[in-house]
């Protein structure tokens, strides 16, 4: 099914209003720590931080990476990165809990990557940015439709040797399997594979 | 007017980060294209955020972390050298725009962020064209270019595709998509896509070939790979 949805509903509202005020006071006083942090750099506000975040954080890796010394990676990583990058939050745009866990959710897509890591991979902080030529041959504009591609791509085949033209047609066309044509032809299965083979590699060739 | 979203599972993983890099860029291309959605995800974000807030206080099994390792980690913290600041420079030079069979695209902005790493524009069939975005990753990732009145032949998908209408418009079987529309394809859907007199600049992502399905376009098959890579 297209995943076609029309009539979404608004995002919720929160419920319990008495909840909902002390959330709202806890949420400032931890932007109060922040603000402290990134102004003066303040080693007590940000003890203070790291001692309300750390354990959730190691909770949340260790559920994630169901490793101990992998999930104290990302509380060190992530808290690190808060103490570095404290003056790029923005209260106005979201809450701090949740501005620590978009981190901590970054830094979490790195370390799971890490042991494949490649030099010019893309890293998380370019998909959820948080803290932080073509050739001009181009000009014929010609309509094309099912049938001039199909010309096109028959004039690729017409350019393969029949031997190998008539595998892959029973093949794709057909729908055989190479042991079918190998029977329907009278030829070694080895043979059909080898066609098969070279004849993919040929149009390939063609096509780019 | 934006009809075709993706699925509240979909942006729960990408917002999770349990989507892929490639499938991660699609998503977040179309929330810059969607006020709707992005304003999802970020209750989502926060939903997210009280879950975790949440572990510790349901009795989660850490009890890891005692005042000693608390210290050692806040000394590391406090003697950890500041991240380059080179690293924070603002690119002046992607400024998302691309230029087609004549036209100009502007690319939204977290495709625009990607821009050094769009290859070159390489003729597939007809008036159709793509260019590869190198994540660095296994995953593939396409720009794709139809021309106005192209149309590819009926096929289903081997994998699975989430296709994102950057500009112009295209049509299948199941319907008419425009800027920002969001498409989820794999077996199940068998369509015929095509332009008419609106071309069209889409970014696509699969994990498995195209499979054509009618007739002589059959012979197509062969050449899934290479519209697949
Ligand atoms: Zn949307």
């Amino acid at each position: 099914m297209m995943q076609l949805q029309t009539n979404r509903q608004a995002p919720r509202a929160a419920v319990n209003p008495a909840n909902d005020a002390a959330k709202k006071a806890e949420a400032q006083h931890l932007a109060g720590l922040l603000a402290s942090i990134a102004e003066t750099r303040c080693r007590r506000a940000f003890s203070e931080l790291f001692r309300h975040f750390a354990p959730k954080l190691l909770a949340y890796g260790s559920r994630q990476f169901g490793n101990e010394q992998t999930a104290s990676d990302l509380v060190q990583e992530t808290m690190t990165n808060v103490w570095h990058k404290a003056h790029l939050f923005n209260a106005d745009k979201g809450a701090p809990a949740t501005w620590i866990f978009t981190i901590a959710r970054n830094i979490r897509f790195d370390l799971l990557r890490k042991n494949k890591h490649r030099r010019d991979e893309i890293s998380a902080d370019e998909l959820w940015p948080i803290l932080s030529e073509q050739n001009d041959s181009l000009e014929d504009d010609y309509a094309l439709d099912h049938d001039v591609l199909m010309q096109e791509i028959s004039a690729y085949y017409a350019q393969l040797p029949d031997a190998q033209r008539i595998v892959i047609e029973k093949i794709y066309v057909e729908g055989k399997s190479q042991q079918e044509v190998s029977d329907a032809l009278g030829i070694p299965l080895g043979t059909v594979k080898s066609r098969t083979r070279l004849a993919l590699l040929k149009l390939k060739e063609l096509i780019a | 007017m934006i009809k075709a979203h993706p699925s509240d599972a979909l942006l729960h993983s990408y917002v999770a980060g349990d989507l892929n890099s490639a499938s991660g860029l699609v998503v977040s291309t179309h929330l810059d294209m969607c006020p709707h959605c992005k304003r999802m995800a970020n209750v989502i974000e926060e939903e997210l955020t009280a879950a975790m807030a949440a572990e510790t206080e349901n009795g989660a099994p850490t009890d890891g972390l005692g005042d000693d390792d608390m210290q050692l980690m806040l000394d590391a913290i406090f003697s950890s050298a500041a991240p380059d600041e080179g690293l924070v420079t603002t690119k002046t030079t992607n400024d998302g725009l691309i230029y087609l069979d004549g036209k100009r695209f502007q690319l939204p902005r977290s495709l625009a962020r990607q821009q050094e790493r769009i290859g070159p524009w390489n003729k597939m069939m007809g008036n159709m064209w793509r260019a590869p975005i190198n994540l660095g990753t296994d995953e593939v990732a396409n720009l794709i270019y139809m021309g106005s009145g192209t149309s590819v032949p009926e096929h289903t998908h081997k994998g699975t595709e989430l296709q994102l209408v950057i500009n112009g418009s295209f049509s299948d079987e199941y319907g008419h998509y425009h800027d920002g529309d969001l498409l989820f394809l794999d077996g199940t859907h068998q369509h015929t896509p095509h332009t008419s007199d609106e071309d069209c600049l889409i970014l696509a992502v699969m994990d498995g070939p195209l499979h054509f399905t009618s007739g002589i376009s059959r012979l197509l098959n062969p050449f899934s790979s290479l519209f697949f890579r």
